[in-house]
């Protein structure tokens, strides 16, 4: 096992959510953006109406300036944070989608190109061409998107793929076409928002208000559509992630999805009521609190999809504690847990003391300490006031009076539906009981 | 249990889905690529510091021409560290991992850092635009010069922590027994081998204004003389930074274990010697930087791509330290979706043939001419990109109909 790092109170997987939360907006803007912005520049140059450039010359600059500042870097950040929380995690992912993320790659670099180009270039060469330039940029964003949708996918579930090890059979999965579609959808509602609020700020007040209803238009027509396809994507979850959520297994997951409906309904009714009847409402303002409430949403609905997946990282190939669950044998690949069981789980670990008596209390504190690190930390705050899923207070709602029964606990930790079992031997489970029982005495 | 049993065991249980001499290629291909953009965007925001200093009129538009340079750059610059930084968590991935998780804190550090020094640029460019002499100001250009060299720190720690396992251990595991879990490990500063990455930056950057220099000096509306002191400046530029970059290289082959015998290196010594035909052909060129800009840029470029290999050589003898050889990753070869990247690659070259041409003859005309580009360029660049999604949207249905999952 790699190092473990902790982040006291809230646990190192919260780091990734929140940079994976704050990369979406960017992001999905990014690859929307563009549909848009062509849009209009058609619409300019058909109509011979060079008025409406002064929007499309501020959409650019603003996508430059944010998407290609905080949505390259977030992206970046997201990589950096997987691998600081859970290495495993993200190379199990590199290791089988490694060229994926090569292509992807190529059209990073096709829009980078496209995008500069089209911004410095407007006026400079001719229209058709310039349009061109846009359409290369906004087909080269959509695709990025079309490549690491089916990564995200493969995480909630991997298809065909525990079969056949095969690149495609684990991209192209029950939740790829589904997520896709909605990810396509939302892209064209948070490129209406965007819209919107780049067109309040021009000179021209007819121009204005013309398209902060077009994006309008664009952002409930993305709306409207995104709703069927949820709908798709929900209908087409895995059994097991349905059961967390419908059978209320794990009740926040409700509650995120809830939330997430909530804020739905709050950007499409700014949509059709500031966009679409009152323009003049559109503002900084207006548009800062929408973006806070897609925020909101936004995080809401990672999480759902972070949770549904529990108890893997990836689906029914890795465990949230990095353990692999399973055999894959078209990649000569085996489970972990029945290896940890028998050789023991300390015996795999690197980062350890060399010599661990399990006679002296405080080795045998020192080991459970290390093991529950690794084995819980991950998704657990270990401190008595930690905030993500506090491990004392969890424990504590069980009312152990000894090790012994906390012991008991880990023994039947895998017929928890979202839990992985217990990884390894009788002495681990000794060490990892004795550590946990003091940390509910802290 | 030892090291070498760590970093073997550490091995991704999936394998490689490739041959790993191909992610090795790619790795040194991408970073050299990388590394070049990181200098141009250092050394342009030094220069452009220094060019408002000077208050004259060239400098200062020579520096607004380097604000643009620096903010497009490190969006290039990022985009492609992107690559390199997937290739080596491939084929390095327990050197990798172990290394950036013990400084996980600086790790994520970077990239607030990077994001500040990236507002930073911005914050020179756009307020400089229509500055004059008196009003140029250089604070955001230095806080985003000092902050890229901070990156520069925390990445150069990053990689040298890597190269260290036979320390890992001992960093995070205290002789009482207890084990830290903060990510805090610093490590590794070696400044002869941070100075030969960071001098080169003034190297690339002076090649780039003998390129520049070159560009536009049929430009109608381009001051002869603006044009040739940027030539000049970056001929001379060139050469003085080639000079200390080998000297720096020096010193850090002074700190390399000399067990290594790395002296003797072939790739060493192809590096070392293009480094100096390199810096030849510059100080031969101070006085037509102009007519020997493209040779310069394409012997610069080569020199670059040479150094890689020997730092990637270095790399594979200090992990050859640990028992640890790229070459007997075990392979689970996946034919379809190399065949996806490979064929997507060249798709990718001939795309961006279409805003290469478009940029070139744009930064070509006067200021307002509107250049007129064969339709035929911009139309076929746009649909490979429809068919390509045609085709992978395609097989995405057949393999999902074949599987049973799309509905």
């Amino acid at each position: 096992m790699y190092p473990f790092w902790e982040v006291p109170f809230f646990t190192s997987g919260l780091v990734i959510a929140l940079i994976a939360t704050f990369h979406i907006l960017p992001c999905h803007l990014a690859t929307g953006a563009f549909w848009f912005t062509v849009y209009v520049e058609r619409k300019a140059y058909k109509q011979n109406r060079p008025e409406l450039l002064e929007f499309v010359k501020k959409y650019s600059l603003l996508i430059l300036i944010f998407c290609f500042v905080i949505g390259s870097l977030s992206g970046v950040g997201i990589w950096y944070a997987a691998t600081v929380a859970s290495p495993r995690g993200i190379s199990g992912l590199i290791h089988n989608y490694v060229w994926g993320w090569a292509t992807e790659w190529v059209f990073f670099v096709i829009e980078i190109a496209s995008i500069y180009v089209y911004y410095y270039t407007l006026g400079k060469i001719d229209q058709k061409s310039h349009l061109m330039m846009g359409w290369l940029y906004a087909w080269a964003a959509w695709i990025s998107m079309i490549i690491i949708t089916g990564i995200l996918a493969f995480m909630l579930s991997s298809g065909k793929w525990v079969e056949t090890g095969g690149f495609f059979d684990g991209f192209f999965n029950e939740t790829y076409w589904p997520q896709l579609f909605t990810r396509t959808a939302f892209m064209l509602c948070i490129a209406g928002v965007y819209a919107a609020i780049v067109a309040s700020t021009l000179q021209n007040p007819q121009v204005r208000r013309e398209l902060i209803r077009s994006a309008g238009i664009w952002g409930v027509a993305g709306m409207v559509a995104g709703v069927v396809f949820a709908a798709w994507y929900l209908h087409k979850l895995p059994v097991h992630a349905k059961e967390l959520w419908l059978d209320e297994t794990l009740p926040y997951l409700g509650h995120l999805i809830k939330i997430s409906a909530f804020s739905y309904g709050v950007v499409l009714l700014w949509f059709v009521v500031c966009c679409l009847m009152w323009p003049r409402m559109v503002g900084r303002l207006s548009g800062i609190i929408v973006l806070l409430v897609l925020f909101i949403g936004i995080g809401a609905g990672e999480g759902f999809r972070e949770g549904i997946r529990r108890p893997y990282i990836i689906d029914q190939y890795l465990y949230g504690n990095q353990i692999v669950a399973r055999d894959i044998p078209a990649k000569h690949i085996k489970a972990e847990v029945p290896v940890f069981n028998e050789q023991g789980f300390l015996k795999h670990l690197f980062f350890r003391p060399d010599k661990i008596d399990p006679s002296n209390w405080r080795d045998l504190m020192s080991a459970g300490n290390l093991i529950v690190h690794h084995q819980c930390g991950n998704c657990h705050a270990l401190d008595r006031f930690g905030k993500i899923r506090p491990l004392p207070d969890l424990l504590a709602n069980f009312s152990p009076e000894s090790p012994e029964d906390i012991e008991g606990l880990l023994e039947s930790l895998g017929d928890y539906p979202f839990m992985p079992p217990f990884a390894g031997n009788d002495l681990d489970k000794k060490a990892a009981s004795e550590y946990l029982f003091s940390i509910t005495r802290r | 249990m030892d090291i070498a049993t760590y970093v073997n065991s550490m091995r991704d249980p999936a394998g490689l889905p490739f041959y790993p001499i191909i992610f090795q290629f790619l790795l040194v291909l991408t970073f050299a690529m990388h590394i070049t953009m990181v200098n141009l965007v250092v050394g342009s925001t030094f220069v452009a510091i220094w060019e408002v200093w000077k208050k004259n009129e060239h400098g200062l538009r020579l520096a607004k021409a380097l604000g643009r340079v620096l903010t497009v750059g490190m969006s290039i610059a990022i985009v492609l560290g992107v690559a390199p930084l997937l290739f080596v968590q491939v084929i390095y991935d327990p050197f990798w991992y172990t290394a950036t998780t013990l400084s996980a804190f600086w790790a994520l550090m970077f990239l607030v850092v990077i994001t500040l020094a990236f507002y930073a640029g911005y914050g020179f460019y756009l307020g400089n635009r229509n500055a004059d002499i008196d009003s140029a100001k250089t604070v955001w250009a230095l806080v985003a010069g000092g902050l890229l060299l901070v990156t520069a720190l925390l990445i150069h720690m990053l990689s040298m922590e890597q190269l260290m396992p036979q320390h890992w251990k001992d960093w995070i595991v205290s002789a009482n027994g207890s084990v830290s879990y903060a990510g805090g490990e610093f490590h590794g500063i070696a400044f002869g081998r941070l100075l030969h990455f960071l001098l080169p930056s003034f190297a690339v950057t002076g090649v780039f204004l003998m390129l520049y220099s070159a560009y536009f000096k049929d430009r109608e509306d381009y001051d002869k003389a603006y044009v040739n002191y940027v030539g000049q400046k970056g001929a001379w530029m060139a050469l003085w930074a080639s000079v200390l970059a080998i000297g720096a290289g020096f010193w850090w082959l002074g700190l390399i274990p000399s067990d290594f015998h790395f002296v003797r290196n072939p790739l060493f010594l192809l590096g070392a010697a293009m480094g100096v035909a390199t810096t030849a052909f510059i100080g031969s060129s101070i006085f037509k930087p102009q007519e020997r800009a493209i040779p310069a840029a394409l012997l610069m470029f080569g020199t670059i791509f040479v150094m890689c290999c020997a730092r990637e050589a270095l790399r594979m003898k200090h992990m050859s330290q640990a028992g640890y050889s790229i070459y007997n990753y075990p392979v689970n070869a996946d034919w379809p979706s190399t065949i996806l990247f490979f064929a997507t690659f060249i798709m990718g070259l001939f795309v961006l043939y279409f805003p290469a041409v478009a940029a070139f003859q744009a930064g070509r005309a006067k200021a307002g001419q509107v250049v007129t580009l064969d339709p035929c360029i911009g139309r076929k660049a746009v649909s490979a990109m429809i068919g390509w999604f045609v085709i992978v949207a395609g097989l995405g249905i057949i393999v999902s109909i074949k599987n049973g999952v799309l509905f």
